[in-house]
C-alpha cells in the first residue's frame, strides 16, 4: 500500500466579489511510496502550493477542499478530527515552506523553536529536547550547533535558516516530508548544498518526499517521478528523467524549452549593432564602492571600515552590445548598476560614458545624460507606481525628456506597448491589475520611452516564471536591436546570461574574478568560482566536491 | 464605485459594526446639515416655560433651564463641534501629510528636525496644551479650530511618515528620481497617492477624538461659548439639574457618544476592509 494516496483531490477558492468558486486544484490523483521522491512542477498560479497544503488538510483563508480524498497510511485525513490532524502534522508528515525567514518566529531563538516541536510531539523534557535539537542541527550540517541554537532567525544566513527549518521538519522523523520551493529564496550554491542535504537525509531515514518547485532541472536532479501541473490539473506525469529529456505534451515541451541552459550548445548571441569605431560606450575603470559606516559612539573611538562592496572592477561595454554581469547575491552586481545609473556615488574609480566622465550621482548629471542611461529593476511591481495608470507611467518620461505630451505621447506609448506585444487596452489599467510578466514588459517599455543608449537590466527576470522569462528576454532583445541600445545585463542565472550576453564578467564578493567572451568563460572557466557556479547551474553530482575544494581554498567563505 | 478594487458597498458593510458605524455617522451628518430646516424653534429662542418634561405636545423633548426647546438645541448642538473638529483635523492631516512624506523622502537632518518637533509636542499633555492655548489666545471658534489642528498634527505626521517610509525605498521612487523629477514632484506626484488610505483613516479616527475634546472643552467652559447650542455646553448647563431633569445631560451625552462610537466603528471597519489593519502601517493587498 502506498504511503500517500491522493484521489481526485479538488480545492477551490471563493471569489470575494461574487459567490462562485475558482478551482485551484482540479481533480489531482497520485500516489507516493515510502522512500520515494515525487516532484511537482508548475509555474506560479498552477495550484502546486495549494495542493501541498491540502495534503496536510490545510487551506489558506478563502480556500476549501471540495472533493476527493487523501489517504495517508490508509486513513482519509479529511475524515480526522482536528486534534488527530494536529497530532499527524509535524510528527508523521512535515512541511518545509518557501521562505525560511517568515516561517521562523522572529523573536525566538532558533533552537527553542525546534525544541518546541519535540516537546509537543515526543513529550521530551527541556534538557532532552535541547540535546536532540543539537543532534538535529549537527545532522543538517549546521556549523557549530551550540552557537546556532542561541541565535535569532535574522542572525543566520538564508541557507542556515532553511537548514534550521529542515531540522525542525525532520525532528520527529516523519514518514512524509513536503518541500514547497525550499530553495527558491536561496543562492544557487547554497541551494545545491541544501538539496544535497535533503537527498542524504532521505537516503538515511527512508522518508518519502514531495518536492514542489517551478524548476524542472531541480526535479531532474532530486526526484524519481514528476507531475507537471497547469491550472490545477496534472498535464504530464512520468519518470523525471524522461519528462525532462523527452516531454510528451505541448506544455511540457514548452516548459523544458523555456529553461535557459548553461550547457546548451548555442552560439554566442550575435551582437547586431556592433559599432565600427573602437571607442566603447561605457568604460568602467577600477571602480570601488564602500558603504558609509554607520554613526555610533563606539565607532568614534574604534573606527571600523566597512568592507568594500565593489572592489576594483573594470570593464568596457561597446555600443549596441550586451555585457553580462554574473554573481550571487552580495557579489556587488546591483551596486555597480546603482553607481552607473547615479543612485550612489563610487568610492573611487572612473566611469566614462560616450567619451566623457560621468558625474558621481544623478545630481551631477544633465537631463540629457539621465535620458541616455536607463535602468530596469528586478521587481516589476515595485518599480511601477501603484497609483498611476500605465498611460501615465509611459507618457511621463516622454514629457520630462522630450516635452512630448497629449496625443503624441499617447501614440508613442501605444507603439511601445506594441513593441512589447501588449495591447493598448492596458493603458487604462493600474500596475496591480497586470501579471508579473506584463508589469516587467511595461517597465521595459518605460525605459525605452526615453530612447536610451544604455540600458541596465538588474535581475529583470528573476521574479518571473521560465516561460514568461523566455518571452520577456526575446522582447527585450527585439527592442534592443530596433533601437541599437547597449545593455548591461545583470543576473545570477548563468543560463540566461549565456543567452543574451556577448561578453561576461563574473563577480565574487565585489571583485571581477573572470571576464571575457561568454562562450569562453562558460566553456573553459579559468577560475574555481566560475566552475562552482557552473556546476551548481548544471546540478552536477560532483558539485559537493567542488564546494569542499572551494572552501579549502576559501572561495566560499563561511557565511555569518 | 470601486475603492482599492472593492465595491464601496462591500466596504461599508464589511462587518455588522461597520454597518452600524456608517449608519450612525450618516444620520448624524444628515441631521447636522439639515437641522436648521427641520427644527421647530430657534436653538437660542426662549420658547416656553423652563424645565418642561419630555413628552409635552409642543416640546417633544421638553425645555431646558431657561425655556429653550431642547429638541432644537440637541439637533443643532453638533454643528459647531463637528465643524471645528473636522476642519481642525483636516488641516492637521493635510499639512501633516506634506511634512510626513517630505521627512520620509529627504531623511537626514530635515527628518530629525521635523520628528523632534513632533516628539516635543507629543510630550505635552493634550488637554493641558489645549487649555493653556485657549486661555492664552481667547475663546473663539477660530482659536478652537487651530488648537485642534495643532493637537492632531504630530500624531498625523508620525502615522503617515511610517507609511511613507515603506514606499520611499521602492524602485518606482528611484525611477522617478532618475528621470529627473523634482523633489516636490516626487513627494506630491509619486509618494502622496500611495499614503492616501492612511491619511483618510487618520482623518476619520482623529475626528472622533477631536469631537470628544471639543465637547470636553465646552463642558469645562473653555470651548464654544453660550448661548450657542453645543452638546458639551449643554451637559455642563444641565449638571445642576441632574436630579430634577436628568435628560438634560443624558440626551446630549447620548448624541456625543453615538457620533463618536459611530465614527470609530466606521473608520476601524473601513480600514480593515481596505487591508489597513491594526497598525495601519502597511498597505496590504
Amino acid at each position: 500500500m502506498a504511503l500517500l494516496d491522493v484521489r481526485n483531490l479538488q480545492v477551490a477558492y471563493r471569489n470575494p466579489s461574487s459567490d462562485d468558486q475558482t478551482m485551484a486544484v482540479d481533480g489531482v490523483s497520485f500516489a507516493v511510496e515510502r522512500g520515494e521522491t515525487l516532484g511537482i512542477v508548475g509555474e506560479s498560479g498552477c495550484g502546486k502550493s495549494t495542493l501541498a497544503r491540502a495534503l496536510m488538510a490545510y487551506c489558506r483563508p478563502g480556500g476549501e477542499i471540495v472533493g476527493g480524498e487523501v489517504l495517508f497510511d490508509g486513513t482519509d485525513i479529511f475524515g480526522l478530527k482536528d486534534e488527530q490532524i494536529r497530532a499527524l502534522r509535524g510528527s508523521r508528515m512535515a512541511m518545509v515552506p518557501q521562505d525560511p525567514l517568515t516561517s521562523l518566529t522572529y523573536h525566538m531563538k532558533v533552537g527553542p523553536q525546534v525544541d518546541e516541536i519535540l516537546r509537543i510531539h515526543q513529550e521530551l523534557d527541556a534538557k532532552g529536547a535541547r540535546l536532540h535539537t543539537l543532534k538535529l542541527f549537527a545532522g543538517t550540517n549546521l556549523p557549530e550547533p551550540e552557537k546556532i541554537y542561541h541565535r535569532y532567525p535574522h542572525e543566520n544566513s538564508g541557507g542556515q535558516r532553511q537548514r534550521v527549518v529542515i531540522a525542525g521538519a525532520l525532528a520527529c522523523e516523519p514518514d512524509l516530508l513536503i518541500l514547497d520551493e525550499p530553495t527558491t529564496a536561496l543562492d544557487t550554491t547554497t541551494e545545491m548544498q541544501v538539496l544535497k542535504l535533503v537527498k542524504e537525509l532521505r537516503d538515511r531515514m527512508g522518508t518519502a518526499l514531495i518536492y514542489i518547485t517551478h524548476d524542472l532541472t531541480l526535479t531532474d536532479y532530486m526526484c524519481e517521478n514528476v507531475l507537471v501541473m497547469l491550472n490545477g490539473k496534472v498535464v504530464e506525469r512520468g519518470q523525471s528523467s524522461s519528462v525532462f529529456s523527452a516531454p510528451q505534451t505541448d506544455y511540457g515541451k514548452a516548459l523544458v524549452a523555456a529553461i535557459p541552459r548553461v550547457d546548451a550548445k548555442i552560439a554566442t548571441p550575435a551582437q547586431p549593432n556592433k559599432a565600427k569605431d573602437g571607442a566603447p560606450l561605457l568604460k568602467v575603470e577600477h571602480l570601488s564602492f564602500r558603504y558609509p559606516s554607520r554613526w555610533s559612539v563606539s565607532a568614534l573611538f574604534n573606527p571600523v571600515e566597512e568592507p568594500l562592496a565593489v572592489d576594483d572592477v573594470s570593464f568596457e561595454l561597446p555600443r549596441g552590445e550586451t555585457l553580462g554581469l554574473v554573481g550571487e547575491s552580495g557579489s556587488g552586481k546591483s551596486t555597480i548598476a546603482n553607481i552607473i545609473v547615479g543612485l550612489s556615488a563610487p568610492t573611487s574609480g572612473a566611469i566614462t560614458f560616450d567619451g566623457a566622465a560621468l558625474g558621481a550621482t544623478d545630481r551631477h548629471r544633465s537631463p540629457e545624460l539621465k535620458r541616455r542611461i536607463q535602468i530596469i529593476f528586478q521587481d516589476p511591481l515595485s518599480s511601477l507606481n501603484p497609483r498611476r495608470r500605465i498611460e501615465s507611467i509611459l507618457t511621463r518620461p516622454q514629457e520630462i525628456f522630450f516635452g512630448v505630451t497629449g496625443k503624441a505621447a499617447r501614440d508613442r506609448a501605444v507603439e511601445l506597448l506594441e513593441d512589447m506585444e501588449l495591447s493598448a487596452d492596458l493603458l487604462k489599467r493600474f500596475p496591480r491589475q497586470l501579471s508579473g510578466g506584463q508589469q516587467q514588459r511595461v517597465a521595459i517599455a518605460r525605459a525605452f520611452a526615453a530612447s536610451p543608449d544604455l540600458i541596465l537590466c538588474d535581475e529583470i527576470t528573476s521574479a518571473l516564471d521560465v516561460s514568461v522569462q523566455a518571452h520577456v528576454l526575446r522582447l527585450l532583445r527585439g527592442i534592443q536591436i530596433k533601437t541599437g541600445a547597449a545593455c548591461l545585463f545583470i543576473s545570477h542565472d548563468l543560463g540566461v546570461v549565456k543567452q543574451v550576453a556577448g561578453e561576461t564578467v563574473v563577480l565574487r564578493k565585489g571583485r571581477a574574478v573572470e571576464a571575457g567572451h561568454t562562450s569562453g568563460v562558460f566553456d573553459n572557466p579559468s577560475h574555481d568560482y566560475t566552475r562552482l557556479l557552473l556546476a551548481a547551474a548544471l546540478r552536477q553530482e560532483n558539485y559537493a566536491d567542488l564546494v569542499e575544494q572551494a572552501s579549502r581554498t576559501e572561495i566560499v567563505g563561511n557565511e555569518p | 464605485m470601486l475603492v482599492n478594487d472593492k465595491p464601496l458597498l462591500s466596504i461599508v458593510t464589511h462587518s455588522p459594526a461597520t454597518t452600524i458605524g456608517v449608519t450612525l455617522v450618516t444620520l448624524h451628518l444628515l441631521n447636522a446639515i439639515f437641522a436648521p430646516l427641520l427644527i421647530p424653534y430657534g436653538s437660542t429662542q426662549l420658547a416656553g416655560m423652563p424645565l418642561i418634561a419630555p413628552g409635552h405636545p409642543d416640546f417633544l423633548l421638553g425645555t431646558d433651564v431657561i425655556g429653550r426647546d431642547f429638541l432644537s438645541r440637541l439637533m443643532m448642538g453638533g454643528r459647531t463641534s463637528i465643524t471645528v473638529a473636522m476642519i481642525g483635523v483636516m488641516g492637521a492631516v493635510i499639512i501633516g501629510t506634506f511634512f510626513a512624506v517630505s521627512a520620509a523622502h529627504f531623511g537626514g537632518y530635515y527628518d530629525d528636525v521635523v520628528m523632534r518637533i513632533v516628539d516635543t509636542k507629543l510630550s505635552i499633555p493634550g488637554i493641558l496644551f489645549v487649555a493653556l492655548f485657549v486661555v492664552g489666545f481667547g475663546r473663539s471658534v477660530t482659536v478652537l479650530t487651530i488648537v485642534v489642528g495643532l493637537s492632531y498634527f504630530p500624531g498625523a505626521v508620525r502615522t503617515i511618515r511610517a507609511q511613507a517610509l515603506t514606499q520611499v525605498p521602492l524602485a518606482y521612487v528611484k525611477a522617478a528620481r532618475l528621470r529627473g523629477e523634482s523633489a516636490l514632484s516626487v513627494i506630491i506626484r509619486e509618494l502622496t497617492p500611495n499614503v492616501i488610505e492612511v491619511v483618510v483613516v487618520e482623518f476619520a479616527i482623529r475626528t472622533s477624538s477631536a469631537i470628544l475634546i471639543v465637547s470636553a472643552l465646552s463642558f469645562l467652559g473653555l470651548g464654544i461659548s453660550p448661548p450657542t447650542a453645543d452638546w458639551g455646553l449643554m451637559v455642563s448647563e444641565g449638571v445642576n439639574q441632574i436630579y430634577e431633569a436628568p435628560w438634560l445631560i443624558l440626551l446630549p451625552a447620548v448624541f456625543i457618544s453615538t457620533l463618536v462610537v459611530g465614527l470609530n466603528f466606521a473608520s476601524d471597519g473601513i480600514a480593515n476592509a481596505l487591508g489597513l489593519d491594526a497598525a495601519r502601517g502597511l498597505g496590504g493587498h
